[in-house]
């Protein structure tokens, strides 16, 4: 059964990480046609993994846009946790006109 | 150069421009909290007033200015002040030290994550030599404090490698400006006198698994050989005789501790849980709730629960240690203590699964027996089950490599809360954390999905129950002195 998405709404990194959590991600088949993504499922139940499959889906695609939204002071937290756990300064980049 | 616009102010009188808070509704009260820690208890009236009308009263006003929730009138000193020590383990590295000195254990209890084995299988014991590396390793460590917790299986099954261990790290600590804490976890079976002074000697902080009274004690914590609860009890009651008439001494002895861990069989015998711990002079319960990992996890059916039952045994127990508070008997409750830490002192408790990111491999780090290292006990688990993701190196590697291994940077970056959407709103943000390893366990996938997750169910019905019990003045004044304590609780 094949089912189609917009690229817009659930992106294909959305979709493939969605896959790879499912139990029966085997079965599904993710391609990329423009902006349309079209995902194949080979199973006695699609419907079933489909929904299983979008919903997932949507917790990734969240995650991502929030990951988008707050990635400055997301980077700045895990820079300073790693940085400090490895006791070294973090080189600052020279600014200015050369 | 050029110069910004100014943005649209809001000009109209007591108009208020509030930062950006997350809240929550707690029956008829709202809890906000802004990104320094601070948060206020509003009432629907002056919820809606803040939100729909931005119009308060002024002593609501002069709240929320000291509280920093708004901008205009920010004390950027105390506001950074208040950020850094909540966050304070944002500056230095791996501070907890986990050594898995064997696997080797003679109990059978029915929740255990460690993976144990039997007591003829020394295959298992962690040889000196990797013990020693394993510390020097961690001596690399940027944190100004270092805790040792010598692990197992029963750790005690490999006296020669603990013993040794523990002179070793005594004997660096001499040429080392940091503050060494050691501490081993045991359940007492083979302990003895001379073992016991050896520990003592050495300033080692001893803790122990009491689940309750003898007969659930015994149910969860499977040993036929003898009676587990008896030399539980034996050996807590010699400790804390020996911490008592401590006097003359050229070390300190610090009082036993002991972990419960809620199995099914728990949940209907809070009280009589709690009993035990005063009964046995014991001043601090840590009511953990059991976690789908290695042995648990296969047995879930038959010992698990629902996030639903723990808190109703939790928030049981809490109103129960509160009661007994007001008679003047002191038991506190350790997740309240390091929780409460939090909200009303902006302390970090040391408690490395709650913070953001989480302590794997840059809070903490787990030495297997066989030298291999992983971000942390959960990660060895896992590690043990047959799959590896959690190994950050061996102890042939150097701390830096350790560190900047791809399965550390990926720990914190899928445990940074700014990075999930239910957390980077939630209203307990500033106080919480989630954990790669229990995501990986229960949903097959380092990320999470806290919507469904149980972990995140039960630990914000927690801070739920905690808020709720703020708003009680006697209960405040309880808290207020189980945060007053100085003294670090050692689990």
């Amino acid at each position: 059964m094949k089912y189609e998405t917009f690229e817009d709404l659930y992106s294909y990194e959305a979709l493939n990480i969605a896959k790879n959590i499912l139990k029966d991600g085997e079965s599904v088949t993710i391609t990329k046609n423009k902006n349309k993504n079209i995902i194949d499922i080979s199973s006695e139940n699609p419907d079933k993994i489909f929904k299983e499959l979008m919903n997932e889906a949507l917790n990734q695609q969240c995650r991502i846009d929030i990951s988008k939204k707050n990635f400055k002071v997301s980077q700045m937290i895990i820079t300073k946790a790693l940085v400090s756990a490895l006791g070294e300064e973090p080189k600052s980049k020279k600014r200015g006109r050369k | 150069m050029t110069s910004k616009k100014p943005g649209k102010k809001n000009t109209a009188k007591n108009s208020l421009d509030l930062i950006n808070i997350r809240w929550r509704k707690i029956k008829n009260k709202f809890i906000i909290t802004n990104d320094f820690g601070y948060y206020l208890s509003l009432n629907q009236k002056e919820f809606n007033d803040l939100i729909y009308k931005n119009k308060v009263s002024e002593k609501l006003k002069e709240e929320l200015i000291s509280k920093g929730f708004i901008k205009t009138h920010m004390d950027f000193d105390d506001l950074f002040s208040r950020w850094k020590n909540s966050n304070s383990y944002l500056f230095w590295g791996p501070s907890l030290h986990i050594l898995v000195t064997t696997l080797r254990c003679n109990h059978k209890c029915v929740y255990c994550q460690s993976q144990a084995v039997g007591i003829s299988n020394d295959k298992t014991d962690m040889p000196t030599s990797i013990a020693k590396k394993s510390v020097d390793i961690a001596f690399y460590s940027t944190a100004p404090v270092l805790t040792f917790e010598f692990q197992g299986g029963e750790p005690l099954y490999n006296w020669e490698t603990v013993s040794k261990a523990i002179k070793y790290i005594r004997e660096k600590e001499k040429n080392s400006d940091k503050k060494i804490n050691i501490s081993i976890v045991s359940n007492f079976s083979v302990m003895d006198e001379k073992k016991a002074n050896f520990l003592m000697e050495n300033e080692v902080s001893i803790c122990t698994s009491l689940d309750g009274p003898e007969k659930l004690h015994n149910k969860n914590r499977i040993y036929t050989q003898a009676n587990s609860y008896r030399e539980t009890i034996k050996w807590l009651k010699y400790f804390n005789s020996m911490h008592d008439n401590q006097t003359n001494l050229s070390y300190r002895i610090f009082k036993p501790s002991a972990l419960t861990t809620i199995s099914c069989d728990s949940l209907k015998y809070h009280k009589e849980i709690i009993d035990e711990f005063v009964k046995n002079d014991l001043n601090t319960i840590f009511l953990r709730p059991l976690s789908p990992i290695g042995f648990a996890k296969k047995m879930w059916n038959k010992i698990g629960y629902d996030s639903k039952s723990f808190l109703k045994f939790y928030k049981d127990s809490l109103n129960y240690i509160l009661s007994l508070n007001k008679k003047g008997i002191d038991i506190k409750e350790k997740t309240a203590i390091m929780l409460l830490n939090k909200i009303l002192n902006a302390k970090d408790s040391g408690f490395v699964d709650l913070r953001c990111p989480c302590g794997a491999g840059i809070g903490q780090v787990a030495y297997n027996h066989n030298g291999e290292i992983y971000t942390c006990d959960e990660g060895r688990m896992v590690g043990w089950e047959g799959e590896d993701i959690f190994k950050i190196g061996t102890v042939k590697d150097s701390y830096k490599k350790i560190i900047n291994s791809l399965t550390t940077k990926t720990c914190a970056i899928t445990s940074n809360l700014e990075n999930q959407f239910t957390c980077s709103r939630c209203a307990y943000r500033p106080y919480c954390g989630v954990c790669p390893v229990i995501n990986y366990e229960a949903q097959n996938n380092i990320w999470g999905n806290n919507i469904s997750s149980e972990r995140c169910k039960i630990f914000m019905g927690i801070f739920d129950i905690i808020f709720e019990l703020m708003e009680d003045k006697k209960n405040m004044e309880i808290f207020n002195l189980w945060v007053e304590d100085k003294k670090e609780i050692t689990v």
